[in-house]
């Protein structure tokens, strides 16, 4: 699970590289001949099937700009994701943190109206990672202490985030109307579109930059990307969290303190998860209501594990999921194939990379033929 | 040797599978439309709907405003198109493409929409938008709401609840005059089921106590199931549930404890699997019949633009499905006063609230 990519400093590393890269890409490429396969019994036409797919996700700059929109919360929450697996913790509630997030930007974002865009959006940012970051934290604290399982316990928290948000759009946060949503964030708490930094001149020069809705918080996933990269590879708290992730035993040995490893890593994780739900709500929806979120905590998952926890890796894994949501009308309008069918190749990503040992086998196999040729 | 030969049967063992089992999920939704052009008198409009997140296959509004489309298709010569959307995000994609493609009026299904909708009517002026239980305000001139008075409906619901808790027509009825009521969230449109069902209770039993209890969300089956041993163990007889999947679990707590269930939406009788025994009747809300006579309407050149349409008992926009398994057990009398009801309800001698 916790794969590591050092300095390719000899053709080794870099045929270790190659093959890191490479299990992930054949797994998508067995998806997509799988479910190929699946369209055609089914009576669709697979290539054209693809091809909007395609179109839709990176046909035109509106379309790129979709799947920028949807892959952003997934880099977010993979990336939290990713993190806590460096740890060997699993931070399955990460949509509960999400929620705390998405939740204290839209509270907190309403009560700073008239403040300038450069207080509101940094403070709003950090808000969310604290709240993700206070959301993971009882799960850490009980983890490190008592050994309770962070799995049941972040899934549980995040029944009680989900239903939480779900009680406070309905009543004390309610706008007024008739729908259970917060009210609309000012302007300056709102994380503005891409296209709307540059002028209507320089996007007639350079139309590529037409991204439709796609927004600011895609600077936000890349910088958090970096550093999480950064934090990992170059500190002791990532040396600290690889170390308890490979081998706690061997970490407290070595003098690092394990519980407040777990607490620390479980906490960053919440905090990227908080964000991503922050950058939701201030870049999307501009309001909270109980079903911002279309699991993106859950589908982080699926892209940690694409990424093999790389934090560089989740930005394209992240770009996956998020090309294959941005296209789905496209290849509903234009193939006239099911949203259901994306829904198979997506699960059929994930079941790869899970098995990898499949993917694997099959090119260790192919090096044993190979070797045998020449001999 | 061994292991690898295992190894590789069950790989292969595990794509059969998934051969064999998908094409019949994927068949069943087939949204292609290839008959409809030729076999059609002229098909003189594209018209496509986008789905909420619920999808196809909710056995509620967006399969009902489907089944208005595919109407449509049969009796008008339209062109269809569904899109379903698998995230909030999708709403507006797919309601642009459809716009841009040139397809006209769009139908988007539930109020999660409502602002997409009013977005896309500014950004495509001379395409028709028409919103499945959504309010506009102001309602911009490509736009129609299509609306039900669900308290209408409920009202009718809770005249047959009201007088059959008294009667003794079936063995799980109790003396205890109790009934309930099982609401998914407790928003305003929720409220208006609930406010029509105890109207039509007091109206004919004017003794009788009903309970309402909210669940939260419309998804957990676990929560309804509970709520509906709370209401039975309260001694409620018939229980109404407007609360989406939640009513599900509430129909397996009567079944389980013995209390009468009406449904909402569709006829569950016909939708949920062996619940004959328990399920009275269902508030059906037709969308099908809206979405069809806006289809009608903007064929005709008459869309009405600007407005919002509310779809009651006068307009069958609303209404009780048939008692089926208890057609025969159901006394004349409850029969009378839910047709005294309905026409009272329409000649506008009965005003139904819509708050509790």
């Amino acid at each position: 699970m916790s794969a590591e990519a050092e300095e390719p400093s000899t053709k080794r590393d870099w045929a270790a590289i190659a093959q890191k890269v490479g299990v992930p890409l054949a797994s998508v490429l067995l998806a997509m001949i799988i479910s190929s396969v699946i369209m055609w019994v089914s009576g669709y036409d697979p290539f054209a099937a693809f091809a909007a797919l395609f179109r839709g996700s990176f046909g035109t700059p509106k379309a790129f700009g979709d799947t920028l929109l949807k892959s952003t919360p997934l880099i977010l929450a993979g990336l939290g994701l990713a993190y806590g697996f460096r740890a060997n913790l699993f931070n399955i509630g990460a949509e509960g943190q999400l929620f705390m997030g998405g939740l204290a930007v839209a509270w907190l974002g309403l009560l700073l109206a008239g403040q300038p865009w450069w207080i509101t959006i940094p403070v709003l940012l950090l808000a969310a990672m604290l709240a993700g970051a206070a959301w993971a934290f009882i799960p850490a604290i009980l983890k490190a202490r008592i050994g309770a399982h962070e799995v049941i316990t972040t899934m549980m928290f995040t029944y009680i985030a989900r239903y939480l948000v779900s009680y406070l759009v309905i009543g004390p946060l309610k706008s007024p109307g008739q729908i259970p949503q917060t009210g609309l964030l000012p302007s300056e708490s709102q994380l503005p579109r891409i296209q709307s930094l540059f002028s209507e001149a320089t996007l007639q020069a350079m139309p590529f930059l037409k991204l439709g809705r796609a927004h600011t918080g895609i600077v936000v996933a890349l910088v958090a990307a970096v550093v999480v990269w950064w934090l990992l590879k170059y500190t002791t708290l990532g040396y600290e969290n690889r170390a308890v992730g490979y081998n706690p035993f061997a970490a407290e040995t070595g003098g690092i303190s394990v519980q407040w490893t777990i607490v620390k890593a479980l906490c960053i994780s919440g905090a990227l998860a908080g964000l991503a739900g922050a950058v939701e709500v201030m870049g999307v929806h501009y309001r909270l209501f109980d079903q911002f979120s279309s699991g993106f905590g859950f589908t982080g998952i699926a892209v940690a594990l694409l990424a093999k926890n790389h934090p560089i890796a989740v930005v394209p894994a992240a770009l996956l999921f998020g090309a294959m949501a941005a296209g789905g009308g496209t290849m509903q309008l234009e193939a006239n194939v099911p949203q259901k069918i994306i829904l198979i190749v997506q699960a059929l990503v994930i079941f790869f990379v899970a098995a990898e040992g499949i993917v694997t086998y099959f090119v260790r196999q192919r090096q044993k033929e190979a070797t045998s040729h020449v001999g | 040797m061994n292991s690898k030969s295992l190894r590789v049967l069950s790989v292969l063992l595990a794509v059969v599978l998934l051969v064999a089992f998908v094409p019949g999920c994927a068949t069943k939704t087939d949204t292609s439309d290839t008959s409809g052009g030729t076999t059609a008198p002229k098909p003189s409009i594209k018209t496509a709907m986008v789905t909420d997140v619920g999808g196809l296959g909710d056995k509620s509004f967006n399969d009902g405003a489907y089944a208005g489309l595919q109407r449509a298709e049969k009796e008008l010569g339209v062109e269809i198109k569904v899109l379903e959307s698998k995230e909030i995000t999708d709403y507006e994609s797919n309601i642009d493409q459809l716009a841009t493609a040139g397809y006209s009026p769009i139908f988007a299904v539930g109020f999660l929409m409502t602002d997409t909708v009013s977005k896309m009517a500014t950004a495509f002026p001379d395409t028709q938008f028409a919103g499945v239980d959504e309010f506009f305000d102001p309602v911009p001139a490509n736009v129609v709401g299509l609306n039900f008075k669900e308290e209408e409906g409920s009202y009718l619901a809770g005249v047959v609840a009201g007088l059959a808790t008294k009667d003794s027509f079936d063995s799980k009825l109790n003396k205890d005059n109790v009934i309930g009521f099982v609401g998914g969230m407790d928003i305003p449109l929720i409220q208006k089921f609930e406010a029509g069902y105890i109207a039509g209770a007091k109206a004919v039993n004017p003794d009788v106590k009903v309970i309402s209890l909210y669940a939260g969300n419309f998804t957990d089956q676990a929560k309804g199931k509970e709520l509906g041993y709370s209401l039975i163990e309260q001694k409620a007889d018939v229980i109404y549930a407007a609360a989406g999947q939640v009513g599900l679990g509430t129909i397996e707590a009567c079944k389980d404890k013995g209390a009468l269930f009406i449904g909402v939406d569709v006829d569950q009788y016909e939708t949920v699997k062996n619940s004959g025994s328990v399920i009275l009747t269902s508030m059906v809300k037709h969308v099908d019949n809206a979405v069809f006579e806006t289809v009608k309407q903007a064929v005709d050149g008459s869309f009405p633009g600007g407005s919002i349409k509310i779809f009651g008992l006068a307009e069958d926009g609303v209404g009780l499905a048939p008692f089926h398994d208890f057609e025969s057990k159901v006394p004349q009398a409850i029969k009378d006063a839910v047709e005294k009801a309905r026409t009272d309800i329409i000649s506008g001698a009965i005003k139904v609230p819509t708050t509790p």
